[in-house]
């Protein structure tokens, strides 16, 4: 990989442009992604790699906020080459490497997980995978249940969008994970910072973003079969993904995609952690074409998750909390099982998708886009006379959304985006359950416009800005207190703007700033709550008079390329204002026929969360790199002046990659052994918590991964060990650290074939 | 291209997008829920009946909670009991939200096996043993017989656990301590010795 001799001399060379309307697009990235090996186009879109073997190779060509595509290369000598089409031997006729769309991220801090860094984390939750990024945690609820938190927010205030589609799953629960299966994606971006021009109302904390590589629009048969198994539960599991061309028809292209995974009771360090199997299922499908003028795509996916809840977590009141508490190990712990018994969560999640763009003119381009959800998720509990097998909680939620925009090119210097999208959603409690609803029946109209326009002032510095106006309406339908059936509406009014600078302050520094406001209307589960919420022991009593949280965040990111090369800094701070920010604080105790129950309300305060996010890779010596990852959030509640609640701690990750040159035919060795080390929580509120966060620490990990070429594709194996050292421990954003640890001992395993040519 | 047109396509795109999302009012609102039937699962009212052994005292002590959770406080009634004497205890469980009342207790008896009553004494001079047991041998607490000494003031905790290990060292003996499972009720009772 590294050449050091004169046969791996050869140098791929070359400029990015923009196929409509033959302009340079800076700052694009270049990736061999067999070779590890990539490099930035510079601010007139031209790059180069070095020291490349002869060989035939994918290059992947990404423009931020565009579809990366990829081709074949096939390097004989060393070559330059025009990303585009004609001029050179290269025919790389079919399509247009780098779609011309205007760069929806800039000043906005974010960071990509490749398909290479998503298989590292084959056999991790959605918000486990993306919680290598320095920045974002997760907030647990035991070994299966992770939803992802972008510095310090989660729930309805992290906005996940499936295929570019706001995921839409009763997001609000803080045991609900995202029910997406992540091998349907390529690529998981995840933007940090307040993002409601660009996405609508909920994205305060971030986005994850998950979305396909283009379709293939020619060629033979490519696909991807990959056997995975996990020794922590001891599960199960594979993915498989194929896609090609459709003959005779140019621009024309399909993939299909299916996962499945079983696992029986987790482990913590000590004892099994009974009753937390899973299984999953996953299954998609999409069809599109593309050409110059128009594009259309029509995709499906379905996903259905069954898992158990930590049969220990299962208590009743204040008592029983407070004896878990104290006694240190869960009260219940049986032998391992496979079986998922009450208490249990079982969703499923449909998907529709359909678009179509048209290129109006040269200058001009109109995309639609629709989307259906449908979402079904019921919570069954431990029930007296025989009623454990009818669900306590039956929600169905079916959510339409639509957008249109118009993507415009004006001059030579600017060009942005501008449209309208429309939510309406309906939110049904199956009858049947025989317990009265936690959050009750609505329905939600939403409709917006915005605009983003991106103007390159200079070669080296770019700015953009946008405004966006939201309109919500609610109509709630319930029975009081008196059983009167109550509709309750109410209406929310909603802006957002941004502006943001991209600086490359010279060729191996650059800054990005962004100052953007975001907002999110209060959810019904805000609004309405009442009553015991059996899963997490506390009555919850909501405040129909809360109105919508407006969030201003500011982001710098300064990353430097040091000591010519060998290092690469990035620092990114941010500090983030949400005025009305709701939240649940206690308020006394209630008394009921099970004794004695926290009672919490639904608050709005203010809110200044602010942070740092940092990391660090220094090449040592040969094939050895260090990289370290870091990041710190403050959250402060400036009307009380005291530490917001369930904020993550310190933490730090420490990686030591090893990456020989290898000789023989498995190629791409690496070792990389890990240091994760989480800081005890010290910044937390007095009174809120009922015990204290869990004292500061330490895990080993280790991945591995080596690849081989076989037959007509690639074959890979991989490993990844954590908590090596099976230490006993618990963290402060897992809601049941109060009844037991955190997973032991963990390693994975997987093996993937790779065939065909992508396209 | 000019404003003109594209404000032509803006229009079109919003004309597009709100026949998206137009809805279509149908005479019964489909979000509008059912009338709520009674809630099942819901335990309003826990009597304690006490008749003393060979007498003819009748004691009660109850616990009521009409509307659930939330709305008015509980109502708790203690008794008075005399000092130096027994009685045989019976528990009644009760959802009195709807009527008729549904009795609770059968459904307990039913599944005895995954049933338990505790009865943590402080304070008073009372103690209390079990009178039945489940198809494994093991006490339910729906029958108890309480030994009370002399005069004083305490309280009694009286607490219902689903599926505890009964097994478990000091449980059989009605020592709550080992016991886990989840608490279904769980309700002190001002305990007074004349």
């Amino acid at each position: 990989m590294q050449a050091q001799d004169g046969t791996c001399a050869l140098v791929l060379s070359g400029r990015v442009i923009d196929d409509h309307d033959k302009e340079v697009l800076p700052f694009a990235e270049l990736y061999l992604p067999e070779l590890g090996r990539g490099a930035q186009a510079d601010s007139a879109g031209h790059f180069t790699i070095a020291g490349l073997c002869p060989g035939t190779y994918r290059l992947r060509a990404v423009h931020i906020g565009c579809e990366p595509v990829e081709r074949m290369v096939k390097l004989e000598a060393s070559m330059e080459v025009r990303i585009r089409l004609e001029h050179h031997a290269l025919e790389l006729h079919e399509a247009e490497i780098v779609r011309s769309r205007p760069d929806e991220h800039v000043g906005q801090a974010h960071e990509q997980l490749d398909k290479e860094a998503m298989e590292r984390g084959s056999g991790r939750t959605l918000g486990e995978m993306i919680a290598v990024i320095p920045g974002v945690t997760t907030l647990n609820s035991g070994p299966t249940i992770s939803k992802p938190m972008i510095h310090g927010l989660t729930g309805n205030r992290v906005l996940v969008l499936n295929q570019g589609v706001r995921q839409e799953d009763q997001q609000w629960g803080s045991e609900h994970a995202p029910n997406l299966d992540p091998f349907s994606s390529d690529r998981i971006t995840v933007v940090k910072g307040a993002a409601s021009v660009q996405y609508g109302s909920d994205a305060v904390g971030g986005v994850v973003i998950t979305e396909p590589v283009e379709l293939p629009r020619s060629g033979p048969l490519g696909g991807e079969v990959r056997a995975l198994g996990t020794m922590n539960g001891w599960g199960i599991g594979g993915n498989a993904l194929l896609q090609g061309g459709v003959k005779g028809v140019t621009g024309m292209g399909w993939r299909v995609q299916g996962s499945t995974r079983s696992m029986g009771d987790g482990h913590a360090a000590d004892y099994n952690l009974s009753n937390t199997g899973m299984r999953e299922n996953g299954a998609s499908a999409s069809i599109g074409y593309r050409d110059h003028r128009w594009n259309a795509s029509v995709y499906g996916s379905w996903y259905a998750r069954d898992l158990g809840i930590l049969r220990a977590a299962h208590i009743g009141n204040l008592t029983d909390l407070q004896q878990a508490i104290a006694s240190g190990t869960p009260w219940y712990i049986g032998a391992y099982t496979r079986e998922i018994a009450a208490p249990s969560q079982a969703v499923q999640h449909v998907l529709a998708k359909a678009d179509a763009g048209y290129a109006v003119s040269e200058r001009g381009r109109l995309t639609f886009t629709y989307a259906y959800q449908d979402d079904q998720r019921q919570e069954y509990d431990l029930r007296r006379g025989g009623r454990s097998a009818i669900p306590a909680l039956d929600l169905h939620l079916v959510t339409h959304t639509g957008e249109a925009t118009f993507k415009h090119w004006i001059g030579r210097h600017v060009h942005g985006k501008a449209g309208v999208s429309g939510l309406h959603q309906e939110n049904i409690n199956v009858p049947g359950t025989g317990i009265r609803p936690l959050i009750p029946n609505y329905r939600k109209e939403s409709a917006g416009a915005f605009i983003i326009e991106h103007f390159n002032l200079t070669e080296r510095l770019e700015v953009e800005a946008g405004a966006r106006v939201e309109a919500t309406h609610l109509d709630v339908a319930k029975y009081d207190g008196s059983n009167v059936l109550i509709r309750p509406e109410h209406q929310f009014l909603n802006q957002a703007l941004s502006a943001g600078v991209n600086w490359s302050v010279s060729d191996s520094t650059h800054v990005r700033f962004n100052l953007s406001s975001a907002f999110r209307p209060p959810h019904v589960s805000e609004l309405y709550s009442e009553g015991l919420h059996h899963g997490a022991a506390a009555i919850e009593v909501g405040d129909p008079t809360l109105g919508s949280e407006q969030a201003y965040k500011a982001v710098l990111e300064v990353g430097s390329a040091l000591l010519g090369g060998r290092a690469h800094a990035s620092l990114t701070a941010h500090a983030a204002h949400i005025a009305n920010f709701i939240q649940l604080r206690p308020s006394g105790v209630e008394l009921t026929i099970r004794g004695a129950f926290p009672v919490f309300n639904y608050v709005a305060t203010d809110a200044l969360i602010s942070g740092l996010d940092a990391s660090f890779d220094l090449r040592l010596l040969g094939p050895v790199t260090w990289r370290l990852r870091a990041s710190t959030v403050h959250g402060r509640d400036r009307v009380k002046d005291e530490w917001l609640f369930q904020m993550p701690s310190d933490r730090m990750e420490n990686t030591l990659v090893y990456a020989p040159r290898t000789t023989g035919k498995w190629k791409r060795l690496e070792i990389a052994p890990t240091s994760v080390l989480v800081l005890q929580q010290q910044r937390i509120p007095v009174g809120v918590d009922l015990a204290s966060p869990p004292p500061t620490y330490h895990l080993l990990g280790l991945s591995a991964s080596a690849s081989r070429p076989l037959g007509n594709g690639d074959l890979r194996i991989g490993l990844r060990g954590s908590n090596l050292l099976n230490a006993a421990y618990r963290d402060y954003l897992d809601r049941f650290r109060y009844y037991a640890d955190a997973r032991g001992l963990d390693i994975a395993l997987w093996i993937t074939y790779w065939f065909g040519s992508p396209n | 291209m000019n404003m003109k047109t594209e404000l032509k396509y803006l229009t079109y795109a919003l004309i597009a997008s709100a026949a998206i999302t137009a809805c279509k009012r149908d005479e019964v609102d489909p979000i509008t829920p059912p009338p709520p039937t009674n809630e099942e699962e819901l335990i309003t009212t826990l009597r304690l009946h006490f008749h003393s052994v060979g007498g003819a005292e009748h004691k009660h002590m109850v616990f009521t909670d009409l509307d659930g959770s939330g709305g008015n406080a509980p109502v708790i009634h203690g008794d008075t009991l005399s000092a130096d004497s027994a009685y045989h205890v019976h528990v009644e469980v009760l959802d009195e939200s709807g009527s008729p009342a549904e009795d609770i207790t059968q459904e307990i008896v039913e599944e005895s096996d995954v049933h338990q009553f505790f009865y943590q004494v402080s304070g008073a001079n009372a103690t209390v043993a079990y009178d039945d047991a489940d198809a494994n041998g093991h006490p339910i607490g729906l029958e108890t017989v309480w030994t009370v000494g002399a005069a004083s003031n305490g309280t009694v905790v009286v607490t219902l656990r689903q599926q505890p290990d009964k097994t478990a060292s000091g449980v059989s003996s009605g020592d709550i301590t080992n016991a886990g499972g989840e608490t279904d009720i769980e309700v002190s009772f001002p305990l007074v010795i004349e």
